[in-house]
């Protein structure tokens, strides 16, 4: 717990740590994704993975950065308006694989980076497994719902 | 002159398809890259589509392996979405399937090193030992593979006489001390195929955030059975190796010591398996809206299930799957630089990879 307090205190967070169904949420408020990775690493907290969750219409994604501090496991959501958000791959060599199939799987640019050619799926279309293109229908159900999860 | 030198993604040096690309300067791998993906599933968009007892099903499938721990996260993840809380016979119950799937685990890929030092004799020796741990798998779950032991709320089988089961430990125990670990860990042809090949440093097990037995195995003494305990760990008694190495032969040496610490956690478990129900026999829950977060130690390291869920939804919203074969795997790059070309499926396979997984 001292350490969930340190990180708040290193980024200058007020609103607390909450804690919910096995993570330790915190808000970044206006923090940048990577100002906010730099305290992680420093901190001695291991990257998990990332979590993206598509949004509907022109909302965007949800990423949730999942980080363990000592067996406490820590998650920092960020949200994108648009398809492109920074990569902390130079930071943190651990979030290749992770960035790489986000970028796949529902075309975000991790920007910063060179990507290696594609992780999971031949060819060059991105986003053709988790992105949610249709319209309405089942996949635009999906959508609404993890919209209304991600909340 | 550097050439490369692809092994996979089908080759006699790979028990699953996956490509290392290897840049070599005569024998020696100067660098690799490495290609996975080859029978990508599709698993996670294909679990939005299913409701809460198909996924459950569907999630079994994601490792042929550790097919009960994928289950045991889900669950875990799934039950603090409805607020459900297995009763004490049900996590005790978890923990054995869970040390049986390690043991079992753990064997396989020692059968299957052996196989890659060019040691067959013992490569059939630990798959004799395997089936005796699927004897007893199957005894409990009247499965081999997928045993379909969890579910929301507790497991679905109970273990009717557990210390019936304690003489079938002692026996493996048994054999695994008398035959397995010490040809492993003194004979001379184990030791010059492993000593000392395939290092991965402790500073680079670390950025890399590996888990499981190749992070002990570098030093990073974390196990989550001990750092954040789930089912009935917490009142279990055991040891968790570490060794400081780096190379394959550290990695055989957790993995041997883990195969000790099992036997001794799954003893503890049948012995002290409180009595009553194994779920909480209730068929009408809700999730809640939101997420849950479930982590546990498999096998091969730290799987991590990110579950989303509305209420009132038949399926899941989105089942996010991290398998520890995703974290360790590109630590294979770093282990094989320096390396002979010789040496590199044996480096490969100590990190006991599992395409299953990383191919969810």
């Amino acid at each position: 717990m001292i350490a969930l307090e340190s990180i708040q205190l290193k980024l200058g967070i007020a609103e607390p740590w909450v804690e919910s169904r096995g993570t330790h949420w915190l808000s970044p408020g206006s923090l940048g994704l990577r100002d906010v990775a730099k305290v992680m690493i420093e901190s001695h907290a291991r990257f998990i993975t990332i979590t993206c969750y598509q949004l509907p219409g022109v909302d965007g994604f949800r990423l949730e950065y999942h980080w363990d501090l000592d067996g406490c496991l820590v998650g920092i959501p960020f949200g994108i308006a648009g398809s492109s958000i920074d990569s902390i791959f130079d930071l943190s060599e651990a979030a290749d694989w992770i960035e790489r199939e986000i970028h796949e799987e529902y075309s975000i640019d991790f920007t910063g980076r060179a990507y290696e050619p594609l992780l999971l799926r031949e060819g060059d279309k991105l986003g053709v497994n988790l992105r949610e293109t249709a319209t309405p229908g089942a996949s635009a159900a999906g959508a609404a719902a993890q919209k209304e999860v991600a909340k | 002159m550097s050439y490369k030198i692809p092994m996979g993604p089908y080759h006699p040096g790979l028990e699953e398809p996956y490509k290392l690309d290897m840049i070599c300067e005569g024998e020696t791998v100067q660098d690799a890259e490495l290609h996975i993906g080859f029978n990508f599933r599709g698993i996670e968009h294909l679990a939005e589509t299913r409701n809460y007892i198909q996924v459950i099903a569907l999630m079994e499938r994601v490792c042929g392996i550790c097919s009960n721990i994928h289950t045991l996260t889900l669950c875990q993840a799934m039950e603090q979405l409805t607020s459900l809380e297995p009763p004490p016979r049900a996590k005790y119950i978890r923990v054995v399937m869970a040390e049986l799937e390690r043991l079992h685990s753990h064997v396989l890929w020692a059968g299957i090193a052996a196989k890659l030092m060019g040691f067959k004799t013992m490569f059939m020796t630990c798959f004799a030992l395997r089936e005796k741990v699927m004897d007893v798998l199957q005894t409990i779950s009247g499965n081999r593979v997928n045993y379909a032991m969890n579910c929301v709320g507790g497991v679905n089988r109970d273990i009717e006489d557990p210390a019936a089961l304690i003489p079938l430990i002692d026996e493996l125990e048994r054999e695994m001390v008398r035959t397995v670990i010490p040809i492993f860990t003194t004979s001379s042809t184990a030791r010059s195929r492993c000593a000392g090949i395939g290092v991965l440093t402790h500073e680079k097990a670390i950025s890399c955030a590996v888990v499981g037995p190749t992070a002990r195995a570098s030093g990073v003494a974390q196990d989550l059975r001990r750092a954040a305990p789930y089912a009935a760990y917490a009142e279990m008694e055991f040891e968790v190796p570490v060794e400081q190495a780096g190379d394959v032969r550290a990695r055989l040496f957790v993995r041997a010591l883990e195969i000790i610490e099992s036997c001794r956690i799954l003893r503890q478990a049948l012995t002290k398996m409180p009595v009553g129900e194994i779920s909480t026999g209730t068929d009408k829950f809700t999730f809640a809206t939101g997420t849950a977060t479930s982590r546990v130690e498999a096998p091969r390291g730290e799987v991590m299930y990110s579950v989303s869920w509305k209420e009132g939804s038949r399926n899941p919203a989105r089942v996010h799957v991290r398998t520890p074969t995703y974290a360790n795997m590109p630590a294979v790059r770093w282990m094989v630089r320096g390396a002979r070309l010789a040496d590199t499926p044996l480096i490969q396979a100590s990190i006991d990879p599992c395409y299953s997984c990383t191919d969810r």
